[in-house]
């Protein structure tokens, strides 16, 4: 058999591991544990086999190469001659504090935000996977919201794009709330988080409701939505070690975590979560009514859980590395048997696995420094494949020898990471890279292109 | 095939009425329906009784997201028709499905949900005569009008008024699913012959008197209780239902 047609042969192999897991679970309902693969909308369907392109978000830097922030579109499908390559660089003009991305519940779009521009880009993805082009440009987010700035998390709802926010433009601090948008882009409805002074007909589970917000995430068979709080434009646009000597700035900082009704689009409970809880995750299982999140400045591993009362609560249930030396929880990611959670702390860069079978107490049984920063970790939905990235903010990356810019892939055979590439962002002149998110021809009923450009090489 | 898809739906109908019996309701189902019950596997985390307080209608607002799409449809009776002016006279429960669908908790399953929203209105007639449900095909090769009537016969009488569409061709489709972000892969076997299946993900539309979409719902959304609770929200908002109501 001729390689192309060995190929072909593995691509439809692929198509049909592809569409018979949609049919299974995707399709129709979500039956199954479904995985960033691991850390997508339920609605979304779902990558089961390989994927073949990896987009990374990316911040520009000013002095290297046209110094704008950038989608990179990088080939991981062994099977392809591009396998580890960049394939494509799609600039948007300027920077604008890229930072998270996330794909439409039909994963034809790609939205990507700029936390400092407030500008929000929509690529297509589907109509070629390995070059996405340029779409729609949102620019009047923080007019159509009515003042929220930092456009963050984009999660998927059906039809839908959920954007959280991260401040707002009255004092750029903290408070600030969550946005809906349709999938071509236009503004649907804004929904602020409850505060002290205007709880929106939630309660307070603690003394707190600041308002702040990060990241969203459901679960829809509970009609359950969770929010939580990380801080607002002043802090995260400030230089991170003047911010760290401030100590005005460093009570500028989120304690909570909101449960929502879905349906509804209310607040319910205002827990109070100390030290800034950013990504969360939600369990798969059928009846894992539970969702994790991790303290950035407090270093700790907390539960959002329904207990057998139907009551949601919050309880810490782990540490991450020595809090003492303050390491930075950043991402975090899920396994889809809702046994693993990998969280990587940038300041250390090292990525940690823990054995979550009892969510209760979490377990760290393996870890492995990825590089002298790391931030966030996309897996493969059969978890052998993770990816990471080394980009926290602009202003908070290391500086010097120790601010390297990376997309790396490592394999996991359950017991240790095995490195099997890198793609050097500075060296390749890219920039930050930050959020990842995945594409495959199968989605889209497509058969891979064999004209991939090879960019990185042609670097 | 035909026969078989039917007898899907009358099973899953019957599966969800017998699921649907209170926790305290011991009356001994007739043995056949009974036995029809237990094989029965419905989606996962999908439950007859939706596992959650049902919100109160009124006392949420939907938002609008965009407007409902139109296009050339058939009716069951062949006649051309035009989406757009089956909606603006009344409240519209739409969704897109095909006849041959045997994914339990795919198509069946939104029949089976229309039918029970059906049911729920139908002995208020100032309130069943302000909804219309719409099932459109998306496989117009197989799903002739004829087909579609075979597909709808005993759901369309009364009110609220259930309308069974299809359209003439894959190229008059494209645009109506389109409009609502639908996308259709055909499955087609090793030899490349078509399966007779589709891939698609199940959605259902709640377009207001206006002829905007209100609701989109996902499979997980889908149920009687919570499209019914959405539904006297908009009557509530058009001043046809007292604000008062469960």
């Amino acid at each position: 058999m001729n390689k192309m047609a060995k190929s072909q042969t593995k691509w439809v192999q692929s198509t049909i591991t592809f569409l018979c897991v949609t049919l299974a679970s995707v399709i129709g309902f979500h039956s199954t544990a479904m995985a960033d693969e691991t850390c997508m909308s339920p609605y979304m369907a779902k990558i089961v086999g390989q994927e073949d392109y990896v987009y990374v978000w990316t911040l520009g830097v000013e002095g290297l190469g046209d110094e704008q922030d950038k989608l990179v579109t990088i080939s991981v499908n062994p099977d392809s001659e591009s396998y580890g390559k960049v394939v494509n660089v799609l600039s948007v003009g300027g920077r604008n504090e890229a930072h998270h991305s996330g794909l439409t519940d039909d994963r034809r779009y790609l939205f990507a935000g700029g936390l400092d521009s407030n500008k929000i880009f929509i690529f297509d993805v589907h109509s070629e996977p390995g070059k996405p082009k340029l779409h729609k440009v949102i620019t009047d987010f923080v007019e159509k919201t009515g003042g929220m700035v930092g456009p963050h998390t984009m999660y998927a709802l059906p039809g839908r794009i959920m954007v959280s926010a991260l401040s707002n433009n009255v004092d750029h601090g903290g408070r600030t709330g969550l946005a809906e948008f349709t999938n071509e882009g236009d503004f649907v409805a804004a929904h602020w988080m409850p505060t002290d002074e205007d709880l929106r007909g939630a309660v307070k589970a603690g003394n707190v409701a600041d308002g702040y917000g990060y990241d969203v995430r459901v679960l829809p068979r509970r009609n359950v939505m969770v929010t939580s709080s990380f801080t607002g434009w002043s802090n995260y646009m400030m230089d991170f070690g003047k911010m760290l000597a401030d100590a005005e700035a460093m009570k500028r900082f989120g304690n909570t975590v909101v449960i929502w009704d879905l349906h509804t689009r209310k607040p319910k409970k205002v827990f109070e979560v100390p030290g800034a809880p950013l990504e969360i995750r939600c369990a798969w299982g059928a009846h894992h009514n539970y969702c994790f999140t991790t303290t950035a400045l407090t270093s700790q591993i907390w539960l959002i859980y329904e207990d057998d009362a139907g009551e949601w609560q919050a309880k810490a249930v782990g540490e991450i590395g020595d809090p003492s030396k303050v390491p930075l929880p950043v991402d975090i990611s899920i396994t889809a048997d809702d046994n693993g959670l990998w969280v990587q702390t940038f300041m250390d860069g090292k990525t940690r696995f823990f054995d979550i079978s009892d969510p209760f107490n979490p377990k760290q049984t393996y870890e492995h420094e990825i590089g002298s920063q790391v931030n966030m970790i996309s897996q493969s939905w059969d978890g052998k494949r993770t990816y990471f990235t080394s980009s926290l903010l602009g202003n908070w990356d290391k500086t010097g020898e120790a601010d390297e810019q990376f997309f790396k892939l490592f394999t996991w055979d359950g017991k240790k990471l095995n490195h099997e590439f890198t793609v050097d962002f500075y060296k390749l002149k890219l920039g930050r890279a930050h959020q990842m998110r995945f594409g495959a021809y199968a989605l889209y009923s497509q058969k891979p292109n064999s004209t991939d450009t090879m960019l990185s090489q042609v670097e | 095939m035909k026969d078989f898809n039917h007898l899907l739906l009358i099973l899953l109908l019957l599966a969800i009425s017998a699921c649907n019996r209170d926790v305290d309701d011991d009356t001994p189902l007739p043995d056949s329906r009974a036995a029809q019950a237990e094989v029965m596997v419905m989606a996962d985390g999908w439950t007859p009784t939706l596992p959650y307080e049902v919100p109160k209608p009124g006392t949420y607002t939907l938002p609008k997201i965009t407007s409902a799409g139109g296009g050339s449809v058939l009716g069951v009776d062949g006649q051309e028709l035009k989406l757009e002016n089956l909606f603006g006279d009344k409240i519209v429960l739409l969704t897109f499905i095909y006849s041959s669908c045997t994914d339990l908790n795919g198509c069946p399953l939104a029949t089976a949900v229309f039918y029970k929203v059906k049911d729920r209105f139908k002995d208020d007639p100032k309130l069943a005569n302000s909804i219309r449900l719409i099932s459109i095909s998306f496989d117009p090769e197989h799903d002739t009008p004829e087909v579609m009537r075979l597909y709808g016969a005993g759901f369309e009488e009364g009110d609220p008024q259930w309308l069974f569409l299809t359209t003439a061709s894959e190229e008059a489709l494209k645009p109506v699913i389109e409009q609502y972000g639908q996308m259709v892969i055909k499955e087609y076997d090793e030899k490349g012959k078509y399966t007779g299946s589709m891939a698609h993900v199940l959605r259902a539309f709640l377009i207001d008197r206006s002829k905007n979409i209100r609701q989109e719902y996902s499979v997980s959304f889908l149920h009687d209780q919570l499209v019914t609770a959405d539904i006297k929200t908009l009557l509530i908002e058009d001043g046809i239902l007292s604000a008062n109501v469960d």
